[in-house]
This record gives structure tokens, sequence and C-alpha cells, in this order.
């Protein structure tokens, strides 16, 4: 069943991504909140949050949510204006009410609605306000604003209020136009642009949705809403409306600046945003509540007004024309010089070189700024961790002190959607494997309260992220013992094994050292594709622990997907290209050095013995087998394991953009994708985890 | 008025392999460019002769040769690559000569039949045209170019 709700799939977008930004707010703020670091400015700020969504979703009709908000707003109101204390029933009551904003969010999403069952939660909310309720003068004002305001379809900005007091003061009155055109009329834009000058005829129009522009561009639906100052009366606009053809349905009623001003405050700010939600502003009317709603837009949310939102499409479409860019700065470079050489031309050469180099400065920066536009702080992923880590805790009956660092650090928005998974994952570890009992903590002579620290920051061209927890360590032993078994690996490989080649057994798919199953952890992502997840996007992840101490998860990530620095280097024709994030080092060797073992040919780097890969024998490449006596190994390693990749020439270290090889080329063992050189040949990006297991299985 | 029109006839891109014809409807093709440096990509089926760099995308060539199963030919100065779009993904395709773009009507065109087409699975050719110099395979593009059976022949490689 639909949701029938009054807006615009467009509208309806916006709205969602509204309803999310203030969802979480709320969930964060809840959660500092209970940790006691509630001040009045954070109730003030989860207050109006509630307010706002009460009525941004009043404003698109969603009853049920607008009902919900409106019984969270009124403790709300209650804790900020401290007549309700800062309990954790409280808090556990608007969590849950929050949960189940997000249930009917989705009723959006899916333009169906949900079964869940209101009523409990609203009354539940409601007798919070009851039993604590403070002395009657003030809850008048909270039932006053129960009732629904007049009429309003179209929402005004303070300009327009202005011009609407002087259209009021000249004697007109105001009278809000709603059109519906037959959604089979022709040339509706014709039609509504008919409409509106017959409108004109009649009045002044303060405002149109869609506005004029919009119509002239042809961006409208079958609805049209006018707000208009008139000296006529509501029967006679209608009248002359309805003579047009194609319209379907006209209603008009009248508006009034005061019942938008009221509603502006009790149907929340969806279009005002006045930061100040405060009650007396009603009571004001006139002057100073106008002046207040523009001081309150300008210091709103700091988001508001300087950025747009761009779809990331859009970004890669103008971070592939840069590339295209960069390659034909190349060639202009390479005519220039080829001119130059000749002799002739020479002013010409020169100047064409110039161009060519400011061409090429340009191009660097444009580069540059469209990889910054492509980024975010990892805030936006880290937000939702507090209240997860939370609840994991509450339920596994432990108690954890939650530490996040560095949300500002920013990653490229393709990665940050990567790596939420296997961060949830890591986070769910170490509350439920890594932290003990508060009981176990304080026979370990620990804090009964463990700590669980989620950090960011920036090293070299990387992002690091650490998930680290002062909890009991891994059991090197016990993971050997788990992977015997399993049968991953025999009893003697298990003892000839290191410490850190037991420990990335954690990442051995069908391993799991957990004693039980908890109903938090097992949702199905193991530590495997924890791993494989972020080799994906060519990061890398280590684990270090201490037994009785901790554990804690390193995640290197590169800073963009779209670029990373890579090796490349050449084999016969081809020009391959190793990410550096897996390179070791390079190594220039003897044809003596390589042995074999096995059958297996190796090479031995300080005392290690590293297994050598050939390409052309991976590949099947027919190149002439050119045996020289040096050749060149690139060592590279993945999760500890190192091997060597035998090439003819190492070309250089250069930035690179990775390219899709597209679906009719699909998954090519052994490839991660392409990417284009400056001279427009195409080299192909080596995947050395899976080039690694062929090597080492 | 134009909507009548396609349906009386169409266009099709003619290019020459070896000895042979082969047209392509005009509505898939893109463009028509000289050949390129190709970079081989290894485990692929044997008729991808590699990708090449349109202007900043990688995409994949087809050796339709290899697939009708042709002789092998040079390249010369009149190799081009044939740039179509099936399914919203571009595809360039090895032709040894590009023709016109030749205009036949609906009656033109008759239906595959397996005495006149030796090599060629008839499922890939949706018509045949019998021109004064000659015949022009339409190819079935979708057809020709379809992605199933590469999991299954990547895996046993």
């Amino acid at each position: 069943m639909g949701l029938n709700l009054d807006a615009s799939p467009e509208e309806l977008k916006l709205f969602l991504e509204e309803v999310e930004e203030h969802l979480q707010v709320i969930e964060e703020d809840l959660v500092r909140l209970e940790k006691e670091e509630g001040t009045e400015e954070l109730l003030q700020e989860i207050f109006r949050a509630a307010h706002t969504l009460k009525g941004s979703s009043a404003t698109i009709g969603h009853k049920r949510m607008a009902e919900l908000t409106h019984a969270m707003e009124s403790v709300l109101d209650k804790l900020r204006k401290k007549q309700l204390s800062v309990r954790s029933d409280v808090i556990d009551l608007l969590f849950e009410a929050l949960d189940n904003l997000r249930v009917l969010k989705d009723e959006i999403v899916n333009d169906e609605e949900s079964d869940i069952d209101l009523s409990g939660i609203v009354s539940r909310l409601q007798n919070v306000r009851e039993e604590e309720a403070g002395p009657p003068g003030v809850t008048a004002e909270g039932a006053n604003s129960d009732a629904t305001g007049g009429e309003k379809w179209i929402e005004v900005n303070w300009e327009e209020i202005e011009r609407i007091k002087a259209e009021e003061q000249a004697g007109r009155h105001l009278l809000q136009v709603h059109i519906l055109f037959r959604p089979e009329g022709e040339m509706l834009p014709v039609r509504a642009f008919i409409v509106m000058m017959s409108l004109r005829e009649l009045g002044n129009v303060i405002k149109s949705e869609p506005t004029e522009e919009q119509i002239e561009k042809e961006e409208m639906g079958t609805e049209l809403k006018v707000l208009l100052a008139t000296g006529k009366d509501a029967a006679a606009v209608e009248k002359r409306v309805k003579e047009l053809p194609d319209i379907a349905d006209v209603k008009v009623v009248p508006f009034s600046l005061q019942s938008e001003e009221k509603t502006a405050d009790k149907e929340g700010e969806a279009a005002l945003q006045p930061a100040a939600a405060e009650k007396n502003e009603e009571k004001d009317g006139g002057g100073s509540g106008e002046v207040k709603k523009k001081g309150g837009g300008s210091n709103g949310r700091i988001r508001s007004g300087r950025t747009v939102r761009v779809d990331v499409e859009l970004l890669d479409d103008l971070m592939n024309l840069v590339g295209e860019l960069v390659i034909d700065r190349t060639r202009l470079f390479r005519i220039a010089s080829t001119l130059e050489a000749t002799g002739q031309l020479d002013e010409v050469a020169q100047d064409l070189s110039r161009t060519s180099v400011h061409i090429g400065r340009v191009t660097s920066q444009l580069q540059e700024q469209i990889m910054k536009a492509r980024m975010l702080p990892v805030e936006s992923l880290f937000n939702k961790f507090p209240r997860m880590v939370r609840d994991l805790a509450q339920k596994a009956g432990k108690e954890v002190d939650f530490v996040m660092e560095g949300q500002e650090t920013e990653l490229d928005r393709s990665i940050i959607e990567e790596i939420g998974d296997p961060l949830i994952h890591l986070l769910r570890n170490a509350v439920d494997h890594g932290i003990e009992t508060p009981e176990e903590r304080e026979k370990a002579g620990k804090p009964r309260k463990g700590r669980v620290l989620l950090k960011a920051y920036h090293e070299e061209n990387h992002i690091i992220i650490t998930v680290s927890d002062d909890g009991k360590g891994i059991d090197v032993e016990k993971v050997k013992e788990s992977a015997v078994k399993k049968g991953l690996i025999s009893p003697e490989h298990a003892a000839r094994m290191s410490e850190k080649e037991a420990l990335n057994l954690i990442f051995a798919s069908g391993l799991s050292t957990a004693q039980k199953v908890t109903d938090v952890s097992g949702r199905g992502v193991g530590m495997d594709v924890v791993r494989t997840n972020i080799e994906k996007i060519n990061g890398t992840i280590e684990i270090n622990t201490v037994p009785g101490q901790g554990t804690e998860f390193r995640l290197k990530l590169p800073l963009t997907l779209a670029i990373i620095r890579a090796l490349l280097v050449s084999l016969g024709n081809n020009v391959y290209a190793i990410p550096l994030s897996s390179v070791d080092e390079t190594l220039r060797l003897n044809w003596d050095a390589v042995e074999k073992v096995s059958n297996k040919e190796v090479i031995v780097v300080r005392g290690r013995v590293l297994p050598l890969l050939k390409l052309d024998e991976v590949f099947s490449l027919k190149i002439g087998a050119q045996k020289r006596e040096k050749i060149f190994v690139v060592v590279v390693s993945v999760g500890g394991e190192q091997m060597g990749i035998v090439v003819d020439r190492l070309v250089g270290e250069q930035e690179i953009v990775i390219k899709s090889l597209g679906n009719y080329i699909g998954d090519v063992p052994g490839i991660s994708g392409a990417t284009i050189l400056g001279d427009g040949s195409v080299a192909l990006i080596l995947d050395v985890p899976s080039l690694l297991k062929k090597a080492v299985p | 008025m134009r909507e009548e029109g396609m349906k009386k006839e169409g266009q099709y891109v003619v290019f020459r392999l070896g000895d042979e014809n082969y047209g392509i409807d005009v509505n898939h093709v893109r463009e028509i460019i000289t050949m390129q440096k190709i970079t081989e990509v290894p485990g692929t089926r044997e008729f991808i002769e590699g990708v090449i760099n349109l202007r900043g995308y990688v995409i994949p060539v087809f050796n339709l040769r290899k697939k009708f199963s042709l002789p092998e030919r040079e390249v010369t100065r009149a190799t081009r690559i044939v740039v179509v779009e099936v399914e919203g993904e571009a595809v360039g395709i090895i032709g040894d000569e590009v023709y016109e773009v030749l205009r036949l009507a609906r009656e033109e065109i008759e239906r595959p039949s397996p005495s006149i087409v030796a090599g060629i699975d008839s499922e890939y050719i949706k018509g045949i045209a019998k021109l004064e110099r000659g015949l022009v395979i339409l190819l079935d593009l979708e057809r020709v170019l379809q992605r199933e059976g590469r999991s299954s022949l990547e895996s046993t490689a």
C-alpha cells in the first residue's frame, strides 16, 4: 500500500536526506547525553532536531512520523526545561522512539506502510511527561501546540514575509491557490504559464511552486501552487482559474501571515530553519518575530547555504574528463618538443610548450580539487557507532567506554562506503570477544569499564584507522588449536608458525575463535570478509595483540579509490601497474640467486624464502624469453605473506587513475583493473592478493 | 513519419573481414576509429583481443575473426575499430576496412540460410542482403557479443 504523501519524488529525496541528518544528530546527542556530558546546549540541539523533524514530516503529510516526533518533542521539551531529569529509562525510551522513526523513514523509501504500532511508544512518551508534570502554567502552552494550525500549502521565507506585509498594508489580502492540471493534458508548462498570466491580472504573485523559471524550463508536474496578493475574493479567483483549459481541480484558501508565523514555529522550520525555537516568539507577533527568524537562519546549521549536493557519478565523470586532459597534456608536450627539434617554427613551438606547461598546471589543480570534492570526513560513518557500541555492550552485559578520535579525517566517499561493514565487524568483535565482563576485569585488576578506541588519522599518503580495546587480547595458541581442529592447517605446520602468521589465521575463512556465538556476532561477515573488503580497496589490515592487555586492528587505507600510487613495471611489450601499498621493495638479482625448492622457484631475501611468480607463466603470455643475467624482482606482501614478482624492467612510480575493465571482460584472476598511461595506452593493474594466493596456496 | 521510415528500412555500417562483408545496425554504432595499441588481457575469451583507451574509458575490443573462425590477417592502414554500444556498454569491433552506411529496405534483407553462410553460426546473423558487389551479412550484435558462457570458460581455463 502506498503512503500517499504530499510531495514529489524530488521533495521526498530531500526530505529523506534531511530526516537522516536529524536522526543522526538525535542519536549522537542521546549517546552523549547518556554519558552525562549533558549540557543545556545539547538538549537544545536534540529538541530542535526533533522539532524540525516534526515540522517537515507534517509538511509532507507523514502523519505517523509527525505524531511520534511530536511525542518525542514533548519529552525533550521537559528535559530542556528541567521539568524532567535525564534518567536512563527516559533515554532508553527516546532511543526506542528513534528506532521507530527509522522504520517510518523506511516506509517512505519503500513507499509502503509498515505494520509497526506506535500507540505504545507514543503513550509511554506521553506518560513520562505526565508523571513529572511541571507547573500547570507551562503545560498549557504545550497543549496549545497540539492544535493544527491554519492550512498552509506554501512556505515563505522572511523576504517574502516582507513583501506580504507590504501587500497587506496596500489593502490586498493573500490567497493560496492550488491548481491540479489534467495529467493527460498536453503542454502543461504552457498551461501553467497561462494560469500565471491570468492570476497576474487579478493581483500580484508573491510566490509559486514550481517557480516561473522552473515552469519555463518545463520542470513541473501536474501541480501548481501560487501565493497571490489580490483585492478579489477567493471565489472570484477560483472561477477565473476554472475557466482555463485542462484544469482538473482548483482550491483557493486564504493565507495569513499570522498563521504562517505560528505554524512556522509549531509545524517546524523546514523552510525557515531558525535555530532558536523560543516559545515566546508566538506571543510577540509582528516585528520582533521576523527579526529573530532572520538571525536564526544565519546561525542555524553550519552546512546550509554554502554547499550543494552533487551526484557522485557526476564527480566520477569529471574525474574521467580530467584524466583525458592529463593525457592530452602529455601529447601537447610531445608535439611541442618535436616542433622545437625541427628548428623551424621556433617561436610558435615555444609558445606551444609554454601553453602546454600552463595547461599541465591547471589540470593538476583541477584534478586535486575534484578529488577533494569527493572527500568526506569519516565522521559521517563513525556517527552511527556510539549507539551501536552502547547497544552491544548492554546486550553483552559489559561496561564499555567508547572513544572516537579523528572524526574530521577525510576519505574518499567510495572508501567510506566500503569500510563501514568491516569496521562494524571489528567493533562488534572488540565488545563481544575483546572486552571482558566487569567481574572478570575486576579479577584481573583492571577497571570495570573497558575501553574501545576508534581512531582515524593521516599517515603519509594513507589513512590509518585503528580499532583497539583493552580487553583480554587474542590467545594465539587457541587460534592455532582451532585452525588445526578445523583442518585448516596441520599440527606440524601450527608448531612451526610464527606468532604473526598464527594471528593471520583469524582471517582464514571458516575460523571463528569465539567460544560461543552471541546473537550480535555472526551476522555473516567473518574476518575473512573483513580482510577481503579491505584488500579490495587496496588497503591492508594488521593485528597487534598483547594477552591480557588488549588487541588492536590497524587498517591502512588509500586516500581515494580512484587514484592510487603504483609502481609501473614492464614485461615484454606490456606495462603493468602494481599498487604501491603492497610493494615492499625491489631487488636486482643474478639468475643464480634463484633456487628451486620442491620444483618451485624461490629467492632468499635476508634469510626469508620467498616464492617467485613469473607473470608470463601466470598469464600465459607469449613473450620472447629474454634470459638475462640480472633480473628485477618486486617484493610484494599482503597480510604478512610475501612473494617476489619477476619483471623485465622497472618503469617508475606514479599516480594512476583506476578504471574498470567493464562487464564484457569482468573479473580476471590476477588483474584488478586498468589504467591509462601518459602515452594513451592501457596498462593492467595487478591484483596482488589474488596473485599471492596463486603463489602461496 | 520518421517512425514509418525506420520500419521500412534500416541503416547499416558495412565493414569487411577477410573476403566477407558484415553489416551492423547504425543505431548501435558510436564511432569508427583507426587501429589503436591494444593491451592484451590474460584469461579472457579468445576473441577478446584486449582493451583500448577510448577518451579516458577502457573498452574491450573484439576480434570477430576468431569468433567466426576466419583466417588471421595483418593489420593494415585500412584497419578500423568500429565502436558499438550494446546494453549501455561500449565495445570495439575490428574490421579490415569500413565501407559506407548502407540503406536497406526490408524486402532487400533475406533470412539467413545455412547454405550461404559458411563458418558463422547462423544464430549470430539477423539477415543477409544481396547486393551487386556481393553479400552483406547483417550481424545480430546482442547475440555476437553476449556475455554468457564467459564464466564457465574462465573457470576451466
